[in-house]
């Protein structure tokens, strides 16, 4: 049941210069969002008008987490949000991961800010024990956020930098090939950037391995209305067509999406 | 929402809906997307999402950004078409309780005829909006709108085709909107809606690129609100069909104003985006200020505004 739900700010971890992860509490929110979904968050105030796509991060109790970056007017009024303050959240929505079956691997691909809704869907995993290996990737070492929380599910997590601060410095598709060589039965799901994203498509489908990938997009209502966060998808059976990120997706068949018809870096 | 003893029902051109409130084109899909969050008990209306005779792939992706108390588009009607909306979306719709008001779009007079002929025998379809005012595609939209002899051209054509009230939807970037207006009526018109998006753009100037792939769209919100009112105002002034009003509508003191400029009913977009809720406060604020204006029916505050300007209020 999506509802429009109030969240009181209740803590802030500031991850690094521009990212911080929020913790709100809501009881109803916390308890009925699945991994991969995610709110639309209005602000107090005018500014800005419309709401902005948080993936949820993860779940404590009858609290949830968001991992904001701040990169526009959306993300930077958040990030300044004060303790106690309240914000309204419409949610859940959206897709979901699909659990692994019982003898397939979990094979994580998180870049930057693409690992948000890959925390509550390792504390998932974890609860079921299931043991996934987790590639996370950033520009330099303060980009790997809660790196620590996928070795607290006991995750095998390897990271990787561009610039070398911190693990193989590369990017993590540089790993993937390799892993997947290791891995049987290996299941993929990703997030981050979409350069990431569409060279973590063509090595899944190389190796032939099933592949979730969950999508950032300007989302206008998050209820399928407005159309303005659409992703074009080819499917077997439908024609090609733009479907809506909020509705269909945001997390799609990784085979099923047309890389070369999108055009967001993220 | 309170029970209230004004009348809050209004007849639009022979629609009876249950408040003035309508869902707007484009903003509230094909009725039934909303369903599990607003308060349907508090919409008039619900206008479904503009269709062609056929399916439309739409305008590339961005499709939006937001600008100051605004949002630009940029979707180019991507829709489903006309017969799957009938066969598809109409049956969940008839078993509401608002009115359905269906907005089509074509590129040439001939689709606007087809497509008012087929919703004319469609059950539970209250009325057809002509889009003649979408900035955002090549073809039809607001080539008709912007051209005053070819906009009472296309309203004749749908005028004859069914026995449906026709509502033209009107842009705002047009000089004269009165001239429009009454000929529009003399078209056969039954009712107007206005103001569709203005045309628009923005520019991320650290890439030189612009915000949507379009790079045109048009502007919604509370930024265009004024503009709106001033063109409602004018068009009301001008016809004796009933005016709906559009224009970044956020709460019951925005209807208020649309109405008493001389709205029939009001539709709401955007803000229904930001804010769900909006239908259910908006009746309560318009049920208050009935009361406390002692007003026993809505449609009398129907342009009402009283233009004395020897003693407007000072305080802002």
């Amino acid at each position: 049941m999506r509802r429009d739900e109030k969240a009181v700010l209740v803590e802030r971890k500031t991850l690094s210069p521009d990212a911080h992860l929020l913790v709100f509490e809501s009881e109803s929110l916390a308890s009925s969002f699945v991994p991969g979904q995610f709110t639309m968050l209005r602000l107090p105030g005018k500014e800005p008008l419309l709401r902005r796509p948080y993936s949820f991060c993860d779940r404590l109790d009858s609290r949830f987490s968001l991992l904001v970056k701040e990169a526009g007017r959306g993300t930077s009024a958040l990030a300044r949000l004060r303790l106690g303050e309240v914000v309204d959240c419409l949610g859940p929505l959206g897709s979901r991961f699909t659990m692994p079956e019982p003898a397939s691997t979990p094979v994580i691909v998180a870049g930057g800010v693409g690992i948000a809704p890959f925390v509550g869907f390792c504390r998932w995993l974890a609860c079921s024990n299931k043991k996934a290996l987790v590639l996370l990737g950033g520009r330099q070492k303060h980009d790997l956020y809660l790196r620590e929380d996928f070795e607290t599910f006991g995750m095998q997590v390897f990271c990787t930098t561009e610039d070398g601060t911190f693990g193989h410095t590369g990017r993590v598709t540089d790993l993937l090939p390799e892993l997947l060589e290791k891995t049987k039965s290996a299941r993929l799901y990703s997030c981050g950037p979409t350069g990431m994203l569409s060279n973590t498509a063509k090595i899944a489908r190389r190796y032939l391995v099933p592949h979730e990938v969950s999508l950032e997009r300007r989302m206008g209502c998050g209820m399928g209305c407005c159309l303005g966060c659409v992703v074009f998808v080819a499917e077997n059976e439908s024609p090609s067509q733009y479907v809506r990120s909020c509705t269909e997706g945001p997390v799609f068949d990784a085979d099923s999406v047309v890389w070369e018809r999108d055009p967001f870096p993220m | 929402m309170s029970v209230a003893e004004t009348k809050m029902d209004v007849d639009l051109a022979g629609i009876h809906l249950k408040t003035p409130l309508i869902a707007a084109s484009g903003t509230f899909g094909y009725g039934t997307e909303y369903l599990e969050i607003a308060h349907y008990e508090c919409i008039g209306a619900i206008v479904a999402k503009g269709l062609y005779l056929e399916p439309r792939e739409g305008c590339a992706p961005p499709r939006i950004w937001e600008t100051p108390a605004g949002m630009l588009n940029a979707i180019g009607l991507q829709g489903i078409g006309i017969e799957r909306f009938v066969s598809e979306k109409m049956p969940e719709l008839r078993a509401l309780d608002v009115e359905v008001l269906v907005n089509i779009c074509g590129s040439t007079l001939e689709e606007y005829s087809k497509l008012a002929r087929i919703l004319d025998g469609v059950e539970g379809v209250a009325g057809i909006e002509m889009n003649i005012s979408c900035p955002n595609v090549q073809e039809g939209g607001i080539m008709f709108g912007c051209d005053i002899d070819m906009a009472a051209r296309v309203t004749e054509a749908v005028r004859k085709s069914t026995v449906l009230p026709v509502i033209p939807k009107l842009s705002p970037n047009v000089s004269d909107i009165a001239t429009i207006a009454r000929r529009l009526e003399s078209a056969g018109a039954d009712a107007l809606s206005l103001v569709n998006t203005i045309p628009a753009m923005a520019i991320d100037v650290e890439t030189r690129k612009p915000r949507l792939a379009n790079i045109v769209g048009g502007l919604s919100g509370p930024a265009i609100r004024p503009i709106a009112l001033r063109l409602v105002y004018q068009t009301a002034q001008a016809v004796e069909i009933p005016v709906i009003g559009i224009g970044g509508i956020s709460s019951s003191e925005d209807v208020l104003e649309f109405v008493l400029a001389g709205a029939a009913a009001v539709q709401i977009g955007t803000m229904n985006f930001v804010d769900p809720s909006i239908w259910r406060h908006t009746m309560e604020g318009l049920s208050d200020y009935c009361k406390r204006h002692r007003v026993k029916k809505f449609s009398d505050l129907c342009g009402s505004l009283v233009a004395d300007v020897a003693a407007i209020p000072t305080g802002w």
